[in-house]
């Protein structure tokens, strides 16, 4: 009898020694996608973990595409679940998440110093995360699309780095048949029915100086609308551009890349640090970064990218989450990400550190770049915008629609969201 | 005789199928219920400032109009005719086999299980690998034999086919299964006294396998072509509806408008839509069923 009131008495008291740990820590869950470099992620939130008792971080990695993360967060942002506190969202997103009611607006815990904090970065990202007037999320990391290109092949071929699109073309169908290797295509970009294919899309047609909307109303009916399935399709009628392109989804180009079966590539920043550090990279030190080539009347022009910090607008310790989105979007966390993952920074400042440049030379010329990048259409319904261009651009370079037919399917259904 | 002894009865039988009956209101009628009455409104999360309207029949007007539902209903219906004849076809073989006297019965029966026991995604996952036009084992092999590799994934044509295969390999372990329960409960005295009339073995297959196996084949069908409405993981894991919207079959626009464009209205029209498709497909089906359960 005394053994069993003891047992009880042991059990409840390590209940209650458990239930009071529990009460003076805080979980927060953070989700990123795969190709965020979550392994980043887990170091910040470690070194977060050390400064600030009685907060663990648990970070929830999923998706490999920005569509394959947003589908899966819609259904649990739909349902109003609580289980996320902070989540990573693609820059093109802030919009749907402000319509939606998704993303707690920071403006209350910014307070006083609202103005000056959104200062300090980048406008294009302070623009990005603030949506009528309210600011919806902040920015983790900066981004944009570069010409990615093999250093070796052109200093072997004596050609420069290509300015316009017919001198890529050019160059690549010298080197390839220089090379001789039936593996080595000379460019790549995505193609396959994902979000990146948006870019494949507008970084020509931006190239001729045109854009997608014109005082908010679609404008496809020009010339240069027809431009990028007529490059994109000379491109791969001329073989410089695999016959797969249609599969290609983002991190495929990096793999290529760094399988050395790539001479130019269309992609984002973080592919220098894998190229430059992974193990199974065939082109260390070869790896050369670029301004995106643009028509020969054009300027030259990308796509900005980039990743930002939201709270859940159902979390249930958003202050705790403030606090934890408000260090990740600081520029020593910046820091940390540009010299591990070469993520671009959001503030100016650190493009200059000395640091961030030894381990990326090319964020010098990165920096005016990422300032300049242009934004995709910026509305709530965006997933359907996306789905217009991608869907008809991955038609068309597989090689299923003409330009005319994919270019005036696109239109039939963008008219509907601008309308 | 005693009217209130009945009555009890009849009671306690109501009492004893309740908790089915609210199992089945919760999980079925309720959603299916609340499916059909969101598709005559507008609930649009990216718009929330239109409210949710009462808009009468709409969605089901912008369905009609809507050129890439009838190319998924298309898809879809290809996708039905080509895999559940195929499945079928090569379950049947699959079971015929798995009934040969073998001494080990178990490796047999296990390997018939297995592409049933993998998710659906999984399967979708590993044939895309399978037909990936750069690493794919598909390509490797013909290259081989000196012919050109066949863009599997990104021709329409192609893709249609290559997701069939997967949706027949993936599915005729399942009717194997169903199959093989039928073979064997076929009496063996019937083939010995065939085979004592001198009966061939095609003849007996015609004669005694197919015809004990009809009621198997027929359950076996039901399920198959529910699921081949369904039609979800196995295209969206290998082409993502690609090229274009040409492999994208009823169940996946129906996921890109609710959870991708966040059109609950319209998606919800276009999932009672595909409600009222599996109810016309199977109820061929059932009315056979039924047939044969008075003929009993």
């Amino acid at each position: 009898m005394k053994l069993k009131q003891l047992a009880l008495a042991a059990t409840l008291a390590s209940f209650l020694v458990g239930a009071s740990a529990s009460w003076s820590q805080t979980t927060l869950r953070i989700f990123t996608g795969g190709q965020q470099r979550p392994d980043v992620m887990r170091k910040i939130a470690d070194e977060y973990e050390k400064r600030t008792p009685g907060v663990k971080i648990a970070v929830e990695v999923g998706g490999a595409t920005s569509e394959a993360q947003q589908q899966y967060l819609n259904t649990v942002l739909t349902s109003k679940d609580s289980a996320l506190d902070v989540v990573l969202i693609d820059v093109i997103r802030p919009a749907q998440w402000a319509a939606a009611g998704w993303a707690e607006p920071l403006d209350a815990y910014l307070g006083a110093d609202k103005a000056k904090v959104m200062s300090q970065y980048m406008k294009a990202y302070a623009d990005a995360n603030t949506v009528n007037g309210k600011v919806i999320s902040l920015p983790y990391f900066a981004d944009s699309q570069f010409l990615y290109y093999r250093k070796d092949l052109l200093a072997k071929y004596k050609r420069p780095v290509p300015k316009t699109w017919d001198e890529l073309m050019e160059t690549s169908q010298i080197i390839m048949a220089g090379e001789k290797n039936p593996n080595l295509r000379g460019f790549e970009t995505a193609g396959a029915p994902i979000e990146g294919t948006v870019c494949t899309f507008l970084v020509p047609l931006w190239g001729e100086g045109s854009d997608m909307l014109k005082n908010g109303k679609l404008n496809l009916d020009t010339p240069e609308a027809r431009q990028p399935f007529q490059l994109l399709g000379r491109l791969k009628q001329a073989g410089v551009m695999s016959p797969n392109v249609g599969e290609i989804v983002t991190d495929r180009i990096r793999i290529n890349f760094q399988a050395g079966n790539l001479i130019f590539a269309q992609t984002w920043g973080y592919v220098w640090n894998r190229s430059q550090n992974d193990a199974d990279s065939k082109v260390k030190g070869n790896v050369g970064v670029a301004v995106l080539p643009a028509s020969k009347t054009g300027k030259s022009a990308t796509c900005i990218g980039g990743w930002q910090l939201a709270v859940s607008a159902f979390s249930k310790n958003k202050a705790e989450a403030v606090k934890f989105v408000r260090y990740l979007s600081s520029p020593e966390v910046s820091k940390m990400q540009a010299i591990a993952a070469s993520h671009l920074p959001v503030f100016p400042s650190v493009y200059k550190d000395k640091d961030v440049v030894a381990a990326n030379p090319w964020f010098e010329f990165a920096g005016p770049i990422v300032e300049t990048a242009k934004s995709r259409p910026v509305t709530p319904r965006y997933q359907e915008v996306s789905d217009a261009i991608r869907s008809n651009m991955n038609a068309y370079l597989s090689g299923t629609k003409t330009t005319d037919v994919a270019l005036g399917d696109m239109k039939k259904r963008l008219e509907p969201v601008f309308k | 005789m005693k009217p209130s002894k009945d009555l009890s009865e009849r009671a306690l039988g109501w009492l004893l199928l309740a908790p089915v009956g609210i199992l089945l209101a919760l999980i079925v009628i309720y959603p299916v219920g609340q499916l059909i009455y969101s598709s005559f409104f507008t609930i649009r999360l990216t718009e929330p400032w239109l409210g949710t309207p009462f808009v009468g029949l709409e969605n089901y007007v912008k369905a009609w109009e809507d050129e890439r539902f009838w190319g998924a209903l298309q898809n879809t219906i290809l996708y039905i005719v080509i895999t559940v004849p195929g499945s079928l076809a090569v379950g049947l073989g699959l079971a015929m086999l798995a009934n040969l006297p073998f001494k080990r019965k178990w490796p047999v029966r296990l390997a018939l299980l297995l592409p049933w026991a993998l998710p659906l995604v999984f399967a979708g996952l590993i044939f895309r690998w399978f037909f990936d036009f750069k690493l794919g084992f598909v390509n490797d092999f013909i290259t081989r034999f000196g012919f050109d590799p066949v863009p599997w994934l990104t021709n329409p044509m192609m893709a249609k086919i290559a997701i069939c295969i997967t949706i027949i390999w993936k599915s005729s372990s399942f009717m194997a299964l169903v199959l093989l329960a039928g073979l064997q409960s076929i009496p063996k005295s019937l083939y010995e006294a065939a085979e004592v009339d001198g009966a061939s073995k095609w003849v007996q297959f015609k004669e005694i396998t197919l015809p004990m196996l009809v009621p198997a084949i027929f359950v076996a069908l039901i399920f198959r072509t529910i699921t081949a409405i369904q039609t979800f993981d196995i295209p969206y894991a290998m082409t993502g509806g690609g090229p274009g919207d040409s492999t994208e079959t009823l169940a996946m626009y129906i996921h890109k408008n609710t959870l991708d464009f966040l059109d609950f209205g319209y998606g919800s029209a276009l999932a009672a839509i595909m409600f009222i498709v599996s109810i016309v497909a199977t109820s061929g089906y059932l009315r056979y069923t039924q047939r044969s359960a008075g003929r009993d």
